[in-house]
């Protein structure tokens, strides 16, 4: 498990976290979204263990990770700037995996060839970035972490490439049940792969819940009423009403059933429940529709 | 064997759930077939295997499915559950004939032409 106790981390005199606090149960797939500079890399930075907070806590399984060689061993991370020496090829970085992790499989390296068509004598300086990303994973993957704490992960693979690196993950996921954190734009990819998803802004969690929660708690309603009739919905936490024509869309917070069962009774023409995508839920969350209209008013 | 579509509205669950149904209702599944592994198709799709879990559970609980504990995940007879399965139809059916009802449909001409089309 993975708990992460009100971090403050000051920058120069700029909070870049500002008591963030984010609890991962082991097994599970956390998706960490947010705006830009929300604060994601820095805590994800604290996770592994390479910057030390200035306040708040860090436990992994109830230990603390800055300079906690054994807590370390467990976690592997692709952060935004993976590490490799300068001149060193694939294999040669793997033996440096193999002495810092303890899990190390060589076995698991070898199989991987087959998953990472890349010469393994190859120089690391000289691949595309895509390529380099590839052998990142293909690294972690071998050392057979029980965390993995991944900074957007999959930016430069290929979608080829982007299915299969997610496809072991997975197979890890439930065969050894390693716990994943992962930060990402891709919030269409978040939702397949993840059963936990938390939105940062300005140095804080500002939303930690199940994807199952979010998808059974919040709906889309599209309703159209009769001509001339525009009822007070009651009963019904609307979050958001737009209107368009005749069509209102409404976010509400129930599940898809009751929230249709709740405006049977104003004989709606049509009503239609819609599950949320987790790029509206961000959009919502973040007041993002208010940001677009004032954009266009201006 | 299972396709998402992610321009669907519906939750992926909902979709693995769906095909899975359609599989075993068109006999592609037989009874007492073992279905992939909860790994084996969170691999192949890249989806969380909780989400696979939770649509092979729902399968389970509409009386789809049967699990044996360390074994699997096997298709039931489909005869013992048939009335709910009607159930379900009926409602997708008249889901679909207040469609055609909505696009200028008179109820007496859609069945009329649902006869025909089933021939």
């Amino acid at each position: 498990m993975i708990e992460v106790k009100s971090l403050v981390k000051t920058f120069d005199g700029f909070r870049a976290l500002d008591g963030a606090t984010l609890k991962l149960e082991n097994g599970s797939v956390y998706g960490l979204m947010g705006p830009n500079g929300a604060g994601k890399t820095t805590l994800l930075r604290h996770i592994t263990g390479v910057y030390r907070q200035d306040e708040g806590e860090i436990l992994i399984d109830g230990e603390k990770v800055w300079e906690n060689v054994a807590v370390k061993a467990r976690i592997a991370s692709i952060p935004d700037d993976w590490f490799f020496y300068g001149q060193a090829t694939i294999k040669e970085m793997m033996q440096l995996y193999k002495g810092l992790y303890p899990s190390f499989s060589v076995e698991r390296y070898n199989a991987l060839k087959e998953a990472f068509p890349i010469d393994e004598n190859k120089n690391i300086k000289y691949l595309s970035k895509g390529m380099q990303k590839q052998v990142a994973f293909w690294l972690a993957l071998s050392s057979m972490p029980d965390y993995m704490i991944l900074d957007e992960p999959v930016d430069g693979l290929d979608p080829v490439m982007r299915r299969r690196v997610w496809g072991l993950m997975m197979e890890d996921v439930s065969s050894r049940g390693t716990t994943v954190l992962v930060s990402s734009h891709n919030l269409r990819e978040l939702e397949d792969v993840c059963d936990h998803v938390g939105i940062m802004n300005h140095g804080k969690v500002v939303l930690e819940r199940s994807l199952l929660e979010l998808q059974d708690n919040m709906v889309k309603l599209q309703i159209v009423f009769k001509e001339g009739e525009e009822p007070e919905l009651l009963g019904v936490p609307v979050l958001h009403d737009s209107k368009m024509g005749r069509v209102h869309t409404m976010i509400v917070r129930m599940c898809p059933e009751s929230a249709l069962n709740a405006v049977k009774r104003y004989e709606p023409v049509v009503a239609e429940a819609v599950p949320l995508t987790l790029e509206e839920i961000f959009v919502y969350e973040m007041g993002g529709l208010d940001n677009e209209i004032n954009s266009i008013l201006i | 064997m299972i396709r998402l579509n992610y321009r669907d509205s519906k939750p992926i669950y909902e979709q693995i759930e769906e095909a899975f149904k359609k599989l075993i209702i068109s006999g592609a599944l037989k009874k007492d077939e073992r279905l992939p592994s909860v790994r084996a198709l969170a691999t192949q799709l890249s989806i969380n295997p909780n989400t696979i879990q939770r649509a092979y559970n729902e399968l389970e609980n509409e009386g789809y499915l049967y699990s044996l504990k360390g074994k699997g995940n096997f298709v039931s007879g489909l005869k013992d559950n048939s009335s709910e399965k009607i159930e379900i139809l009926i409602g997708e059916i008249a889901e679909r004939m207040k469609e055609a009802e909505f696009l200028g449909m008179s109820f007496d001409e859609l069945v009329l032409r649902v006869k025909e089309a089933m021939g």
